[in-house]
C-alpha cells in the first residue's frame, strides 16, 4: 500500500511540475479573467450614463418616480421637455443619449418615437426606460406589486419528491450542473487520456520490468491513475476558485451573476459517479497501453471507445426536451454513458431513483471489472515490446491466473 | 559449492509457453548466497523468462520457484536488486530524484536513500551530474546508474542482465570490483552475460540454457575439466578449419586454438594432421577449453 502511494505522489509531482501543466492550469484561469474583465469594462465604462430625455404630451410621467428599490437601481436618470424642440437642443449639443415622445394618446396606442444622434442607444437605456414608464404608470401601487408589474412573474419549478428547484431568474441554476457536467466529463477523459500515454511511456522507455519487481501492476496502474487523477483534480479546484472569485467579484457589476448559488445537489450526483466512471475508463485505457505498442496505435483505439463515452452528447436536444425518454432511460443505465446521461439529465429534471440506483450499479460493477481485466491484461502484455496483444491473447489474458 | 547450505534461490523444473512457443521447457539451478552465478545461454534461450518468472513476474507453467525460502512475497521483493536487460529509467526526469524514488519503492526511507546515495554518485563519477536529466547522461553514465538503482537500496539477490554493456574498460572494471564486492558481503548474485571471459572471471558456477532446457549446470572448473579435450592448441601452417570435428578456430600470434566437436577427440585431430599434405605443425598440445568453447560447442550440438 505504502508503495501505492509513493507512485500516486510521484506521478503527481512529476506532473505538477511540468511546463505544459502550468500553462494549462493558469492558462484557463487567465482566460476567466480576461472575460470578466472585459464584461465589467463594458458594463460599467462602456455604458453611457447621460440621461434620457422624453417630452410627455400624454401627461403621464413624472421624472422624479423610480422603481421600487432592487428594481433597477442602476437605471440611467430621466429628463422632461416641454417640447420637442428644447429636447432636440439637449440631443445635439450632447447633454442627454436620446429622446422619446409620448403622444397624447399614448394609453390607448401604446406607441412612442426615439430620437437619437448618429447611433442608437444601447439595450440597457431602453430598457430603463420601458422600467420607468412602468413605475410612472404603477406609481399607485404598493412596492411588492410595483416590482410583480415591472419585472413580470417568477416561475420557479420544484420536484414533487425533493428540494430541488430552478427559477427562471436564475437561469444558473440550469446552466451549472449542465457546465459543471461538461467540464468533468473533461477531467475523466482527460485523466484517462493521460493514463493511456503514461502506461505506453513506461513501455517505450523501458521502465516497466525493473518497477514490476518493486510493485505489482495493479499498485503501478493504480498509482498512476490516482496521481493523475489528483493532478486534474487539482486543476478544477484551481479553475474553480478563480471562477468562484471571478462570480464574486462580478456580481457588483453584472445584476445576473447576483443570483448565483452553488448547486450542491448536481455536484453530489456527479461525484457519485465521477470516481467509477473514472475507474472504467481508466481500466479500458490502461488495457489499451497494456496491449499495444506505440502510442498512436493506442490513440486510435482509445479514440474509438471515447466515442462510448460522449455518446450522450448527441441527444442534448432530446435530453432538454424530452428528459424522460425511453433512449435516455437506456443511456442511463448502460455503464458507459450513464455519466454524463444523468450528468444532463439531472440538471433538468428529477430522475426516478430505480433509475438512479440501478444505473450507479451497473456502473460500479462494469468498474470493478474493467480494473480487474486491466491489470491482467496489463501483466501479459507489459514486456511484449514490440509486439501488440491480438484479441485472442487479451481473451486468454483476461482468463490467465 | 558455495559455503552456504541453503539456496537463496531455487529453480525447479520450471516451464513457459506463449502460445505455441515453449519458451522454457525444464530449467533448474539453485543459487546459494556469496556466490556470482552465471546464467548463460544464446540469444531466444530462456534466460530472460526464467528471469521474470523467478521474480514473478510470470508466473510459470509447470514446476516450482523458491526465493528466501519460499514464494515471492512483496517484502521479499524489498530484498532483491534487478538490472533488467531491457533496461530504461524515466528519461525526462532529474538522475538523483529518480534513484532516490526507485529506491523508496524498495522500502528505503527518502533521507537515507539521498545520503547512501551519494557515496554512490561519487564513486561511479556521477556526482557532478546528479541534477541533469537523464536523457542528457551519455550510455554508459545511465549504465552506471542503472547499477546504482540495482544496487543502492542494499539488496540481498541481485539480478544483473550484461552488466558491462556500453561500459568503457575502466567502467568495466569498476562494475566487476563493485560486482565481487557485493559477492564477499555475502550476497547471491546471478549474472547473465554474453561475455564468457566475464564469466570465467566473475563466475563460480554456472547454468547453461538452450532451446529452454539446461544444458549445462555446475562448477566452471568442473565444467572445464568435463570439457577438456575438446580443444587443442596448436602452432604450425595450413588450413586447420577444414580438419574434421573441428568446431571453431581462433588464431591469434601463430597460435591456433581448435574447439573440436562433441565425439571428437584430439587424438583423432593429431592422426589427420599427421596425414595431411600442405600442414607444418610445430607445436600441438591439448588444451583446456575456455568458457566460449564450450558454449559455442555445446550450442552447436543443440542444433544439430
Amino acid at each position: 500500500m505504502r508503495n501505492f502511494w509513493l507512485l500516486a505522489k510521484h506521478e503527481y509531482r512529476k506532473m505538477i511540475g511540468k511546463r505544459s501543466f502550468l500553462l494549462g492550469t493558469l492558462g484557463i484561469p487567465f482566460l476567466i479573467i480576461v472575460v470578466m474583465g472585459l464584461l465589467i469594462f463594458v458594463i460599467t465604462r462602456g455604458e453611457d450614463k447621460r440621461p434620457i430625455g422624453y417630452v410627455d404630451h400624454a401627461g403621464i410621467l413624472n421624472e422624479t418616480v423610480r422603481p421600487p428599490e432592487g428594481v433597477n437601481d442602476d437605471m440611467v436618470p430621466m429628463h422632461a421637455f416641454s417640447d420637442e424642440t428644447a429636447a432636440q437642443s439637449a440631443l445635439e449639443a450632447g447633454d442627454i443619449q436620446a429622446y422619446y415622445i409620448l403622444a397624447a394618446d399614448y394609453l390607448q396606442t401604446r406607441e412612442l418615437e426615439r430620437y437619437y444622434w448618429q447611433e442608437d442607444i444601447e439595450d440597457a437605456a431602453r430598457v430603463d426606460f420601458a422600467d420607468f414608464i412602468r413605475a410612472n404608470l404603477a406609481a399607485a401601487h404598493s412596492d411588492d406589486l410595483q416590482t410583480l408589474l415591472i419585472d413580470g412573474p417568477e416561475l420557479t419549478v420544484r420536484s414533487l419528491e425533493g428540494n430541488r428547484e430552478i427559477s427562471s431568474n436564475n437561469p444558473f441554476g440550469f446552466i451549472i450542473p449542465f457546465a459543471a457536467a461538461f467540464l468533468f466529463v473533461f477531467i475523466v477523459m482527460g485523466s484517462a487520456g493521460y493514463l493511456l500515454q503514461v502506461v505506453t511511456d513506461e513501455k517505450e522507455n523501458r521502465t516497466m520490468e525493473m518497477m514490476v519487481t518493486s510493485v505489482t501492476p495493479l499498485q503501478l496502474i493504480g498509482g498512476k491513475a490516482l496521481g493523475l487523477m489528483a493532478v486534474s483534480l487539482t486543476q478544477l479546484f484551481i479553475w474553480l476558485a478563480v471562477a468562484v472569485v471571478a462570480v464574486l467579484i462580478g456580481a457588483n457589476y453584472v445584476p445576473q451573476l447576483q443570483d448565483f448559488t452553488i448547486p450542491w445537489t448536481s455536484l453530489l450526483i456527479i461525484a457519485l459517479y465521477f470516481f467509477p466512471a473514472y475507474a472504467l475508463i481508466a481500466g479500458m485505457m490502461t488495457a489499451i497501453g497494456g496491449a499495444v505498442t506505440e502510442l498512436q496505435q493506442g490513440q486510435q483505439i482509445a479514440g474509438i471507445l471515447n466515442m462510448l463515452f460522449i455518446f450522450p452528447f448527441f441527444f442534448v436536444a432530446l435530453i432538454i426536451a424530452t428528459p424522460d425518454s425511453p433512449i435516455l432511460v437506456a443511456l442511463t443505465l448502460f455503464p458507459t454513458t450513464s455519466f454524463i446521461t444523468v450528468s444532463m439529465r439531472w440538471a433538468i429534471n428529477v430522475i426516478p431513483t430505480w433509475q438512479l440506483v440501478a444505473s450507479w450499479l451497473i456502473l460500479v460493477a462494469t468498474a470493478v471489472l474493467s480494473v480487474y481485466a486491466s491489470a491482467k491484461i496489463f501483466r501479459v502484455g507489459m514486456l511484449r515490446y514490440g509486439q501488440s496483444l491480438n484479441l485472442r491473447g487479451v481473451w486468454s489474458a483476461m482468463r490467465s491466473r | 559449492m558455495s559455503t552456504a547450505n541453503t539456496p537463496t534461490i531455487a529453480v525447479a523444473s520450471v516451464k513457459k509457453n506463449f502460445g505455441q512457443v515453449k519458451a522454457v521447457q525444464d530449467v533448474s539451478f539453485e543459487v546459494y548466497p556469496g556466490e556470482i552465478f552465471g546464467l548463460l545461454g544464446p540469444n531466444g534461450a530462456g534466460k530472460t523468462t526464467t528471469i521474470r518468472m523467478m521474480l514473478d513476474i510470470f508466473r510459470p507453467d509447470g514446476g516450482s520457484v523458491s526465493i528466501l525460502g519460499g514464494e515471492l512475497s512483496e517484502a521479499k521483493k524489498q530484498r532483491i536488486g534487478y538490472m533488467p536487460e531491457d533496461r530504461g529509467l524515466y528519461k525526462d526526469l532529474k538522475l538523483e530524484p529518480t534513484l532516490i524514488f526507485l529506491a523508496t519503492l524498495k522500502g528505503m526511507d527518502a533521507a537515507a536513500a539521498k545520503k547512501e546515495l551519494e557515496g554512490w554518485l561519487k564513486r561511479l563519477d556521477l556526482y557532478e551530474h546528479r541534477d541533469k536529466k537523464i536523457q542528457e547522461l551519455s550510455k554508459g553514465m545511465q549504465q552506471k546508474a542503472q547499477l546504482i538503482a540495482t544496487l543502492l537500496h542494499n539488496p540481498d539477490i541481485i539480478i544483473v542482465d550484461e552488466p558491462f554493456s556500453g561500459l568503457d574498460p575502466v567502467n568495466t572494471r569498476l562494475a566487476k570490483e563493485i560486482i565481487e564486492e557485493q559477492r564477499q558481503a555475502g550476497k547471491t548474485i546471478i549474472m547473465s552475460t554474453h561475455q564468457m571471459y566475464q564469466v570465467e572471471a566473475l563466475c563460480q558456477r554456472i547454468v547453461l540454457i538452450n532451446n529452454g532446457r539446461t544444458v549445462l549446470y555446475g562448477e566452471v572448473d568442473d565444467i572445464k575439466r568435463n570439457f577438456a579435450g575438446n580443444a587443442v592448441e596448436l602452432e604450425g601452417h595450413g588450413d586447420f578449419a577444414s580438419l574434421p570435428g573441428v568446431l571453431e578456430i581462433r588464431s591469434q600470434n601463430g597460435t591456433h586454438h581448435l574447439a573440436l566437436a562433441p565425439g571428437t577427440n584430439p587424438q583423432d585431430i593429431f592422426r589427420t594432421l599427421a596425414t595431411r599434405d600442405g600442414i607444418k605443425v610445430e607445436r600441438f598440445e591439448i588444451a583446456e577449453p575456455s568458457l566460449d568453447d564450450i558454449f559455442v560447442a555445446v550450442v552447436k550440438e543443440g542444433k544439430r
